[in-house]
């Protein structure tokens, strides 16, 4: 990650202008406590310090714009502030349309937009596109019920 | 030129910008070795 994604300067200029930037060694305290095994481990927390997505493994330049993009869209998501979420989503889906972000993006897309207006029909068109663009993601296979609404 | 990544180092330092900047936290666990 430091030799090869840190320092790209698309990558640089979204986590300076984005994002608060902490790194710290993975045998120190913090690792304990957040239960890091193994290196890079990547964590986006809200700023009260909650979790809410984690990346374990080398992350290119390309996946990992869009895997922060998620994160920040899970903490609008499980803040209930769906709108924000899907404002996240909609910009993930939009500039990196074939990351490997895109399928739970698009399935999360469809739950916020339920959730925010308590149509289902945004559910089904989520399946529909993950069984369209990504069949094989276990994405597709975890909205399958939502192709029955 | 573009920007370099400038890392906090303490976590409370960064959740205080966090909350400041209304900014989320890149948290990133690293071996150097």
């Amino acid at each position: 990650m430091g030799a090869v994604t840190y320092p790209n300067e698309k990558v640089a200029d979204f986590v300076m202008n984005r994002m608060v930037p902490i790194q710290v060694l993975s045998d120190s305290p913090l690792a304990d406590e957040f239960k890091v095994k193994w290196t890079p481990t990547i964590v986006v927390l809200d700023f009260y310090g909650k979790e809410h997505h984690r990346t374990v493994g080398f992350f290119p330049p390309e996946e990992f714009i869009p895997s922060m993009l998620l994160g920040m869209g899970k903490i609008d998501f499980d803040a209930d502030q769906f709108n924000d979420a899907i404002i996240h989503f909609d910009t993930l889906l939009k500039e990196y349309p074939k990351s490997a972000a895109a399928p739970e993006t698009i399935y999360l897309r469809g739950v916020s937009r339920y959730k925010a207006s308590h149509d289902a029909k945004p559910l089904k068109e989520a399946y529909e596109k993950l069984k369209a663009d990504y069949p094989a993601s276990e994405w597709a296979k975890r909205a399958e019920p939502y192709g029955l609404l | 030129m573009g920007n370099v990544i400038i890392w906090e180092a303490e976590l409370n330092k960064s959740l205080t910008r966090g909350q400041a900047e209304k900014k989320p936290i890149l948290l990133d666990f690293f071996n150097p070795g």
